[in-house]
């Protein structure tokens, strides 16, 4: 491939933040301090990476410890990245007062959704994030109308947050309700395409038995962005709907995720990137490893490898 | 544009002799390397199996060739092993050799041997400079005299000869812990050909050693051949660097105090000011490879992004050297 300009390039890398810092007392988060956020965004910097993502939920250190989004933005670009592109909504689903499935508890949810919007309101984010769903164990049995309600729920959600400029997009967890293909598909045969996007992660699919890059390629036109991962598994038997946890307690395996780029990894990112190509997307893709310190990681090496790998093999193909 | 191009020491990942043996670590740390926008490697010689990347014999052993390592280590995106540090005290389980020393004229032919045998594999890995340990640590031998020192220079003359037959300057690489460390290194140099042997400048070594590069730099600075910029988190003010075996207790333990000497430039207590170092090189006209590391790190791949940051954002503007390509 000719050499790309910067103003050129279609796509930007953004590195969704699971990250864990190393303290003198042992791991810590590194919004523990500016000192460990410092160090965590020069690693993000030193690799490459053109921006962060990050939690909803992280919006209370950066108003305790930073000012506000605004100000906590102001010190990731200080570090030379450009900014916060993408927030992950990560809600406390409870079938009692917070379950798309259950109409009951929409007002609820929209209502968390006006305060939330509100609260980011002062930066310029593209997405934020959710999983559409319960966990699967509080959802099933799967229905046709359980979907429909959940679309319906995002429906509105969507047209709260797309007042605030941002994209409401779906991530579906191979853990939650609405993750084998069929219930993906009418899922989506049930939103709004002005107000609901899908979040392609790559690795999330791939446990859930999915191919991602069919599954991209059926809905290209609505993807907003992806989280670019690997696992080593393919989840069996009740692993989608292990009591009380399936993310890091089932027993396949205690570590699902790993970094792109890593050995033995089940996801194909040359025909993923291939296909971001050929369906002309233009923007962000994100990388994420979370959970990387399980059994034995790093954080670093793994955002370095998966940058490593995205520089290095990804780009080649399309950038 | 000056000279300079970005390495990286890979002795960080190995703290003991049985860690960081296999392929895919080896291959993880390239990749950390050149991600963080280092070129080239740095390699230290070992000895024995579980010493891949120690020698050439062993380079061969596991990548079939040394031209094989090569290939492997552009498969990681890293363009050279920039540098090779042998520290000629140290056996040889390939060679059956024990323990050599440029103050022993007996051994000096196989010194100049070995390091003629580095220097070739250097030269086919896109090498430029062999590092030696110029003479024992000070608690080890008796102190140098001019006779001594007349020895010394003779044996690193003939090497840094042999080593210029394969296109690699020799530099002798002085350590906290050196029995040169005593004001002795310009007589050393004085008794070298200019053309055969160089200075190799170690800024964590010299700080804690109580001596600033700074003066180093100001005083030998057409000398220095190589660079490797590491930071000093203490000093040995106490001279403990006299004492007998000090590699163990002193370096590897700490001395009495049981301090952390070394760190990746940048790191918190860092005494070396490393943006006055990089304009006190440019400013002496220095061209080449500048190593950066950190000697041990609890987190080497950390320790390597923070200094890759570092050299990003502060010291290459300073030097005016092209990034890699895609490192800003």
């Amino acid at each position: 491939m000719s050499a790309v300009t910067e103003d050129e390039r279609a796509i930007k890398w953004s590195y969704m933040d699971h990250w864990r810092s190393n303290g003198p007392t042992g791991p810590v988060d590194q919004w523990h301090s500016h000192k460990t956020m410092s160090a965590f965004l020069k690693q993000i910097k030193a690799t490459g990476f053109d921006a962060i993502d990050t939690f909803d939920f992280r919006i209370w250190q950066m108003y305790g410890d930073y000012g506000g989004p605004a100000k906590y933005q102001e010190m990731v670009r200080d570090h030379g990245l450009e900014r916060i592109v993408n927030t992950f909504h990560a809600a406390d689903y409870d079938v009692r007062n917070y379950a798309p499935h259950l109409p009951e508890t929409h007002a609820n949810i929209l209502e968390d959704f006006r305060v939330t919007m509100g609260r980011w309101s002062e930066i310029e984010l593209d997405n934020i994030i959710v999983m559409p769903a319960t966990l699967f164990y509080d959802m099933e049995p799967i229905t046709e109308d359980k979907l429909k309600y959940s679309a319906e729920c995002w429906n509105k959600v969507g047209e709260i947050t797309a007042g605030f400029g941002v994209k409401l997009t779906c991530h579906h967890e191979f853990f939650c309700g609405i993750q084998s293909e069929p219930d993906i598909e009418t899922f989506y045969s049930y939103t709004d395409p002005r107000y609901v996007s899908l979040f392609v992660d790559t690795a999330q699919h791939c446990i859930a038995g999915l191919d991602p890059v069919a599954l991209y390629d059926r809905h290209a036109h609505r993807v907003s962005g992806f989280h670019f991962k690997d696992t080593r598994n393919v989840a069996t038997g009740d692993d989608h709907r292990h009591r009380p946890d399936s993310e890091i307690m089932a027993p396949t395996t205690g570590k699902w995720f790993y970094e792109m780029g890593t050995p033995h990894g089940l996801v194909d990112f040359e025909a993923m990137m291939t296909a971001v190509r050929d369906n002309g997307y233009r923007g962000w893709i994100s990388v994420e490893h979370d959970k990387a310190n399980k059994e034995g990681g790093d954080y670093s090496e793994s955002t370095a490898i998966s940058r490593w790998y995205a520089k290095n093999v990804l780009e080649e193909i399309y950038r | 544009m000056s000279g300079i191009r970005w390495a990286y020491a890979i002795n960080q990942w190995k703290p003991q002799f049985d860690d960081f043996v296999r392929r895919e670590q080896h291959e993880r740390a390239l990749k950390t390397m050149s991600i963080a926008g280092f070129e080239g490697v740095e390699l230290t010689y070992g000895t024995g199996r579980w010493e891949p990347l120690g020698n050439p014999r062993q380079l061969a052993a596991n990548f079939g060739s040394v031209a094989g390592f090569r290939e492997f280590l552009h498969s990681c995106a890293v363009d050279a092993v920039s540098s090779w540090y042998w520290d000629p005290a140290e056996r040889s389980m390939e060679e059956l050799t024990g323990p050599l020393s440029p103050l022993t004229e007996a051994d000096v032919p196989a010194i100049v041997a070995r390091a003629s045998r580095l220097a070739e594999a250097l030269a086919a890995l896109g090498g430029s400079v062999l590092l030696v340990r110029p003479v024992p640590g000070a608690g080890d031998v008796e102190p140098l005299d001019d006779d001594a020192l007349d020895r010394v220079a003779a044996c690193w003359e003939a090497a840094g000869r042999a080593t210029a037959e394969h296109g690699i300057r020799l530099a002798l690489h002085v350590d906290f812990l050196s029995a040169l460390r005593r004001d002795h290194v310009p007589s050393l140099l004085d008794r070298t050909d200019p053309a055969l042997v160089g200075l190799a400048l170690d800024t964590g070594e010299l700080t804690a050693g109580g001596i600033d590069p700074l003066a180093v730099i100001e005083r030998m600075g057409d000398r220095i051949w190589h660079v490797q910029f590491k930071d000093a988190l203490a000093v040995d003010d106490a001279e403990e660097y006299l004492q007998p075996h000090a590699h163990w207790t002193v370096r590897v333990r700490g001395g009495a105090r049981e301090v952390r000497w070394f760190a990746e430039p940048g790191a918190e207590g860092g005494l070396v000011d490393f943006p006055a170092v990089t304009r006190a090189l440019v400013d002496a006209g220095y061209s080449g490879w500048i190593v950066v590391e950190s000697d041990q790190s609890p987190h080497p791949a950390a320790s390597a992004l923070l200094a890759g940051y570092l050299v990003q954002r502060e010291l290459r503007p300073l030097v005016g050297s092209a990034a890699p390509e895609g490192v800003s």
